[in-house]
């Protein structure tokens, strides 16, 4: 008696299991047109998608070339030259930025080099389509 | 119904009336060889297709979407892929085997498939014993199968050929007992004949409760026969990485991947043929109009609809199931199939005998 | 008692140091008999985790942190031997089965030799690499990239000592010459990652099984002796990449507690919300990848659909998705997001409901009760002695739970059932991680409408340097106990940082519950073991 018992029940347990995905057949699908949904498609703000460099209008950035956010880099992912010049209005000589350059090949988005700007310089952005061919392509320089 | 043999008759009657019969029958047979082929591709395409859109459809994903209209154009396009690929034969291979065993995998399905009457008239290979030559040419597939995994010199070929004949081997059996149910409703063995038997009512009607344990067992039966979930051990994707086929490559490969898929269409229409009335239209005794309306439409659209519905049946039952192991598979075939068959066959005997179905 | 344990390891010349969290320190000679001592008499069945130690002068050693299941007590001691070219302890791979590849660990990156030792091999590193990389001493120029194949180690290698001091190098064979040898892996859909299991088949029995790991061993433990303390965070989200909270948690609790810093309570609330959060979409990567390696590939999907509102959630507070990089020392990067809460409470709704679902497509589908009930059983000894945690140990009847063991954040004050099963098979397995999911979600729901105001972030000085001493802080990871142990000798970088590997114990024990059970079985006792390959090479 076990034995048809046994056969009743398993066929039972199929059919549940084919409940499931009969109505899943007809329910609303959830893949992503990814290409072609560019146009409304909404990245989370806070997402990282590489580091950028705020510039306003006239093309000033906030930058100071103090070298925390390079200190702070576990893998050496910015490099920054700058240059000592002098305010020609208090004649004092502070660091000019001259260049910041940052490889997003070797970037792991630990946040440090952000949370070490004194300045709010730096800061990470939702650009997330990075594809390029050669590595040499990801080493960007931030200012302008 | 209209009956394709009067095409073939009026064909047969041109021909010989401008060449001796036996270049007649030669070029007739090229035709008809030609044919069967465009209609296997273009089976295989439509199947591919099918189990994409289905699959997809069913694991809440769209499918193919990009080439052609609904990605319709997708496996054309795939077919081309894989007939640019290189064909690749591993070292301390047995290469004369590793070579044959696809084309005996294709001999096999082609050859059953010959055998499918899709409309009034349109059989290409109909004989008195046409079940059991369905039955021994389904099975050569076997062959092949086992023969790609022994020659491949990989140990999971190995293991897959030898699960796939442990399973094969059993389940035919299976299939061969319930197809033998509804011959003995039937009393006849010829496919052709098996379909015009079904003009009053489909045996799955007809043979009411055997007939539908019947029909049970054959799907199951015949869903292991192909190797389709959820009994795909011999090419267990997780366990065995590819199975069988593991070394082969280009079109080598896609003449497995074709005849799996045929061969599922076939089982399918076999089914649609001997429980689903084939390519019989659906009459309700009593509603005139109804059978006039259903008479209307041509038989091998009624042949294909049934089919098809057969074919989303078991892609419907291997996207859900998980995959069973290779003990649990042999205990279902012997300790539950094949008893169930057998005392399912002497039931329908008995009903046979005391003319107990409709 | 704990003053009875205190003479009694005294009497074995064990010397209390009081450094950090403190430990004994055991001369190398007596090791054997105070783990003996420890193992059989006091009652320290579970080996929590051995790290091996280069203190220099003072010789190559290792530390063993213990734990008295039955009692919940805890002790460390600590073995070096002075000899550097010929350093060597005597195993306790016998005493503790977790021990087996921890010891093949030490003695890969250390040069330790075990003595007794069955099978002492490298465990990650190529077999024929040079000197011993997490030495102090050790020069990176000695193995320059490496473009050969690897020769394979046919034998399994161990060492004996004469009375003398010598010592006796055997060899035995690790299969016969004529048994059918299958790999699966590295490359294999079924090992969730770079793992190599070489295994002995008889027809479709399994009858031994020799994991390899290190395919992606990327020296972290190393590379955090060179890195400040903030920057070995980083490290973390990349070791077990479906507990990235977790561990990031792990090791920032550890060093709070070497600086001595309460976070807020705030903190604490949006730690564990974020824990909890993580073990969900861990578990749900677990039921999809369990039921694709069986062949139920729609269950792979559904595990998928649902992740992916975890994920959206996650992604929208901390900015990533796999990788977190969430838990800062002293706090977290950033406070939740405003639609958190209302996004959470939504996801609670959703995910009751579909917890349904897969009970009646999987959990209670006649073929996979029939494959996973009953099959890799592990018992509940073997699981403490391998150490094997989180959902296989409770699976196993082990009450290991290190939220209810050593509670920490909010998990003392909310209230969950820690769920145990007895079977220890397959499917106690798979019921222990959907059961945990309704747990998780309970404990979210009791904290998500009471996250007090408070600050995100406490003050920490900008260079932060460790006090001397050791520490060991664990978490409850998504697959089991994630410790952190750290040795600091006062500088701004860690003198060593160890991972308690989740992953680990739970390979170690593959080859004992798959021997004699077919190939299938072995898919399914890896996907219900639940290992993160990261998290094992580390």
């Amino acid at each position: 008696m076990g034995y048809f018992k046994g056969i009743f029940q398993a066929l039972g347990s199929l059919l549940t299991g084919l409940k499931v995905t009969f109505k899943e057949f007809f329910t609303k699908k959830i893949t992503e047109q990814y290409p072609e949904n560019r146009a409304v498609l909404k990245m989370n703000d806070r997402f990282c998608g590489e580091l950028t460099m705020p510039h306003d209008e006239d093309g000033n950035n906030r930058c100071i070339a103090c070298g925390l956010c390079q200190m702070a880099c576990p893998n050496g992912s910015i490099r920054i030259t700058s240059e000592t010049v002098q305010d020609p209005q208090t004649g004092k000589s502070r660091k000019r930025l001259v260049k910041y350059e940052y490889d997003l090949g070797s970037c792991m988005f630990c946040h440090l080099c952000v949370n070490a700007c004194p300045h709010d310089a730096i800061r990470f952005s939702t650009n997330f389509e990075h594809a390029v061919f050669t590595r040499s392509k990801l080493v960007k320089t931030l200012n302008k | 119904m209209f009956d394709f043999g009067i095409v073939t008759n009026w064909i047969h009657t041109q021909l010989t009336s401008l060449m001796p019969e036996a270049l007649a029958i030669f070029i007739e047979c090229v035709i008809i060889g030609v044919c069967l082929l465009l209609l296997y591709v273009v089976i295989a395409i439509i199947m591919i297709y099918m189990e994409r859109k289905v699959c997809a459809a069913f694991q809440c994903r769209l499918g193919p979407v990009r080439v052609g209209p609904w990605g319709s154009i997708q496996v054309i396009c795939d077919v081309f892929k894989m007939l640019t690929k290189e064909i690749i034969t591993v070292r301390h291979s047995d290469k004369f085997l590793y070579n044959l065993a696809p084309y005996l995998v294709i001999i096999a399905s082609v050859t059953a498939f010959a055998c499918i009457p899709i409309s009034r008239g349109m059989e290409i290979l109909d004989f008195n014993v046409g079940v059991l030559f369905f039955m021994a040419a389904s099975s050569i597939g076997i062959i092949g199968i086992l023969l790609a995994g022994w020659s491949s010199n990989n140990k999971f070929s190995l293991i897959g050929a030898m699960r796939s004949g442990a399973q094969m081997i059993s389940y035919e059996l299976s299939v061969g007992l319930s197809i033998l149910t509804i011959v003995v409703l039937t009393d006849t063995m010829q496919f052709s004949e098996i379909v015009m038997r079904q003009a009053d009512g489909w045996f799955i009607f007809k043979g009411h409760i055997p007939a539908v344990i019947a029909f049970i067992i054959y799907l199951i039966a015949g869903n292991a026969e192909v190797n389709r979930g959820p009994f795909d051990l011999p090419e267990a994707e997780s366990e065995l990485t590819a199975g069988y086929h593991t070394e082969y490559s280009g079109m080598h490969f896609g003449l497995f991947y074709v005849a799996e898929f045929v061969n599922l269409f076939i089982i399918s229409s076999i089914a649609a043929t001997i429980f689903l009335g084939g390519w019989m239209p659906l009459h309700i005794p009593g509603l005139d109009g109804f059978n006039a309306v259903m008479d209307a439409i041509p038989g091998f659209i009624w042949f294909f609809a049934k089919a098809f519905f057969i074919v989303w049946l078991l892609m419907w039952i291997k996207w859900t199931f998980p995959r069973l192991r290779i003990d649990q598979i042999l205990t279902l075939e012997w300790k539950y199939l094949v008893p169930i068959g057998l005392v399912n066959l002497l039931l329908m005997v008995i009903v046979v005998v005391f003319k107990l179905h409709f | 008692m704990e003053k009875d344990l205190k003479n009694r390891l005294a009497a074995l010349d064990a010397v209390w140091s009081e450094e950090g969290d403190g430990l004994y320190k055991v001369p190398s000679s007596s090791l054997r008999k105070t783990a003996e001592f420890l193992r059989n008499e006091a009652g320290f069945d579970f080996l929590r985790s051995l790290t091996g130690m280069d203190w220099g002068e003072e010789g190559l050693g290792c530390v063993y942190h213990l734990e008295n299941t039955a009692t919940g007590e805890n002790v460390v001691i600590a073995s070096a031997d002075k000899d550097r070219e010929n350093a060597s302890l005597p195993s306790v791979h016998d005493l503790w089965k977790g021990a087996n590849l921890n010891e093949r660990e030490a003695y890969d990156f250390f040069g330790i030799k075990f003595i007794g030792h069955p099978d002492l091999r490298r465990l990650f590193l190529r077999d024929d690499w040079k000197g011993y990389p997490m030495r102090k001493d050790y020069d990176p120029a000695t193995n320059p990239l490496n473009m050969e194949n690897e020769p394979q180690e046919e034998d399994s290698i161990s060492y004996e000592m004469t009375p003398s001091g010598d010592y006796i190098l055997k060899r035995h064979p690790l299969f016969e010459e004529d048994e059918y040898v299958i790999n699966i892996g590295p490359q294999h859909p079924a090992t969730h990652g770079v793992l190599r299991f070489r295994v002995s088949l008889e027809g479709e029995t399994i009858k031994k099984i020799d994991p390899h790991c290190g395919y992606i061993h990327r020296g972290i433990e190393k590379l955090c002796e060179t890195s400040t303390y903030p920057q070995t965070l980083g490290f973390t989200d990349r070791l077990d990449y479906l507990g990235a909270m977790q561990n990031r948690h792990a090791l920032c609790m550890c060093i709070e507690k070497a600086l001595g810093l309460e976070v807020s309570e705030r903190i604490q609330y949006i730690r564990t919300i974020m824990d909890e959060l993580q073990r969900i979409d861990s578990h749900l990567l677990f039921i999809a990848c369990l039921c694709q390696d069986m062949g139920a590939l729609e269950v792979f999907f559904l595990g998928f659909r649902d992740r992916e509102k975890v994920l959206d959630i996650l992604e929208q507070t901390t900015g990533g998705r796999l990788i977190q990089t969430y838990n800062t020392i002293g706090g977290v990067q950033a406070d939740i997001h405003p639609e958190f809460v209302r996004k959470v409470k939504e996801f609670i709704v959703y995910m009751r409901s579909k917890i349904n679902e897969y009970h009646e497509i999987f959990t209670w589908n006649v073929i996979a009760r029939k494959r996973l009930i009953g099959t890799g059983v592990l018992s509940r000894e073997d699981a403490i002695s391998f150490g094997a945690t989180g959902g296989t140990g409770r699976a196993s009847g082990w009450a290991c739970d290190v939220r209810k063991r050593h509670p920490y954040a909010m998990y003392g004050k909310v209230d969950f059932k820690e769920i145990t099963f007895t079977e220890g098979d397959c499917f106690a397995r798979y019921m222990v991680r959907i059961k945990e999911i309704e747990e998780s979600l309970k404990i979210i729901e009791q904290l998500i409408d009471n996250i007090p105001e408070g600050e995100y972030q406490m003050k920490v000085k900008p260079l932060i340097k460790l006090p001397e001493g050791r520490w060991y802080s664990a978490v409850e990871g998504s697959r089991g106990e994630f410790g952190v142990f750290i040795e600091s000798h006062g500088d701004k970088y860690p003198y060593r940082v160890k991972f308690r590997s989740t992953g680990l114990p739970l390979v170690s024990c593959v080859d004992t519950i798959a021997r004699n059970a077919k190939i299938a079985d072995l898919i399914a006792i890896g996907g219900t073991l639940d290992y993160v390959i990261p998290d094992i090479d580390r």
